[in-house]
């Protein structure tokens, strides 16, 4: 079900610089959707038209299939659907410590001091930086910083969270710490969109991936399909995932049968070369398994 | 972040309610300025400097760097009372030590309550205070945004200042100068910029135009009032008494 759409968005900075040209993009319920393109193609803008912030000089954006307003009154009600949560945390924590910065949210949806105190709590818990709530935000760290952030848009339970590069910076501990709560939201019944520029990290978190490039949606699908396709990738200035061309590359020499899924992640990759599952001295070249030696070389050449 | 504001934030009576800390120092400010400084002064000193140190356990280090600059100030300004320049040359004023000596003894005893103030409370605490005293939102809230983002700003500056450093831009006076001139440029439409992006982060979360958080507040202890009631009585009456 399409919750959020975007259609024929068209947008210029002021000065006349290009920066949407008749994008289109659908948001369906409860799945991962990466926005994925260059640095500088204007993924950050898209994020902004999708919860109102910028307004498209034409095109329009649907909620729940009907075009979203521009009055004070609309635009409330669509940015409690719609979180959104910046790439520079220093931009979003305002307030003195974490809790009060994460108590703004509810108490502007309405909330009483009760409600709005046990959401803040609820939060910090399940975001697991409860130790963190008289933190002041500017003695926190990158990730943590990263992490109040995200407290500060979740506590308000948006159906879509939209996410402007959700883990640039963070080092892979980090990184992984703020998946792991994403994919908890997500559980929760959160839809999630980011954007990236990075074909790795899409591969390995999102269900669903928009190409972006030269301002528009160049195509959308399931992650699968769309980021194994080189020339498209190509087109927008990327490569195909590491570890998809992995997958691939073991298709075609027969390790991996050609309707087996592509690993996703590290440790289903390396299982999939000989030895990984052997516990004990492996023998020095594997017995009627598939040809290793045709990695080194395309087939048929 | 600054030593100060390290302190405010991890001295051990950070939790303590702010009516009990601004009573107190303010009490004693109000001691210090109103008793003859005889005994009055020093012992507001003294106390005041204990409650720092011992009861709120401030880092002494960090508590004499704080005191430095005004002692500094205090000292210049006691020399001019103690010291005249007329036609005989450069004398001891008449009455000038003692006065002097009142002054440095005042206003070194109201320093200590202010440092006290300002080493156990967060900025943040004493904006919200004043905010509870009637000031107004828009002001306690621009102070507020004001105190956060002169962190990121320092921040900012400081890399600026490093990278021009780093690229010898710094070589000779001319050049430092220049350097600072394109540094304080380059930091307007830096801050400009993150200001439009905190409008939509802030916008983004429902924000009307007014910053409310929940904050937490502690407790007044009726006990600790009243303890504090006792000394500033018992100090005034000493004050009195042995002047």
């Amino acid at each position: 079900m399409t919750l959020l759409e975007a259609q024929a968005l068209t947008y210029a900075y002021p000065g006349g610089v290009p920066a949407l040209s008749g994008l289109d993009l659908r948001v369906e319920r409860g799945r991962r959707l990466a926005i994925l393109g260059p640095n500088g193609a204007g993924k950050t803008t898209l994020l902004l038209h999708l919860n109102g912030t910028l307004r498209p000089s034409s095109g329009r954006v649907l909620l729940d299939g009907a075009a979203a307003g521009y009055s004070r009154e609309k635009l409330s009600h669509w940015r409690r659907r719609v979180g959104l949560v910046l790439q520079d945390s220093d931009d979003q924590l305002f307030a003195a410590s974490v809790a009060e910065d994460v108590s703004f949210g509810p108490l502007n949806l309405g909330l009483s001091d009760e409600e709005a105190r046990a959401r803040v709590e609820e939060t910090l818990a399940a975001l697991a930086i409860a130790d963190l709530a008289d933190r002041p935000t500017h003695m926190l760290s990158f990730g943590q910083k990263k992490r109040a952030a995200l407290a500060g848009a979740a506590a308000m339970r948006p159906e879509i969270l939209l996410l402007d590069e959700p883990t640039a910076g963070l080092d892979q501990r980090g990184a992984t710490l703020l998946l792991d709560v994403l994919k908890q939201l997500q559980n929760g019944g959160t839809t999630l969109v980011f954007t990236t520029h990075d074909a790795d990290l899409a591969w390995a978190f999102a269900d669903d991936v928009a190409l972006f490039g030269q301002g528009r949606v160049i195509v959308q699908g399931a992650a699968g399909d769309i980021l194994v396709d080189a020339a498209r990738m190509n087109e927008a200035g990327l490569t195909v995932p590491f570890l998809a061309q992995i997958g691939l590359k073991l298709r075609r020499c027969g390790a991996l049968g050609a309707q087996a899924p592509l690993p996703r992640d590290e440790a289903s990759a390396l299982a999939l070369f000989p030895g990984a599952a052997v516990v004990g001295p492996a023998s020095s070249k594997p017995q009627g398994g598939p040809d290793f030696e045709a990695l080194t070389s395309e087939p048929g050449s | 972040m600054s030593p100060v504001d390290r302190a405010a934030h991890l001295n051990r009576w950070r939790h303590r309610s702010l009516t009990e800390k601004a009573a107190l120092a303010l009490g004693m400010m109000l001691l210090a300025i109103a008793l003859p400084p005889g005994p009055g002064a020093p012992m507001v000193a003294a106390i005041m400097t204990a409650a720092a140190l011992a009861g709120a356990r401030v880092a002494p280090k960090v508590w004499l760097a704080c005191a430095l600059a005004p002692l500094g100030f205090l000292a210049v300004g006691a020399i001019s009372l103690a010291v005249q320049l007329d036609s005989h040359g450069l004398s001891l004023a008449p009455g000038g030590l003692a006065a002097a000596a009142r002054l440095v003894l005042r206003s070194f005893a109201a320093l200590t309550c202010l440092l006290f103030l300002a080493l156990t409370t967060p900025a943040a605490d004493l904006i919200a205070g004043l905010r509870r005293l009637g000031l107004p939102a828009e002001i306690a809230e621009l102070a507020l945004l004001i105190y956060r983002f002169l962190f990121l700003l320092g921040d900012t500056a400081m890399a600026m200042d490093a990278a021009q450093a780093a690229r010898l831009g710094h070589a000779g006076a001319k050049r430092r100068l220049r350097a600072l001139g394109l540094l304080i440029a380059n930091l307007l439409p830096r801050a400009l910029d993150r200001a439009r992006r905190l409008e939509t982060g802030l916008a983004a979360r429902g924000w009307d135009g007014e910053l409310r958080v929940l904050s937490h507040r502690a407790p007044v202890s009726l006990p600790a009032m009243g303890l504090i009631g006792l000394t500033l009585f018992a100090t005034a009456a000493a004050g009195i008494r042995f002047s």
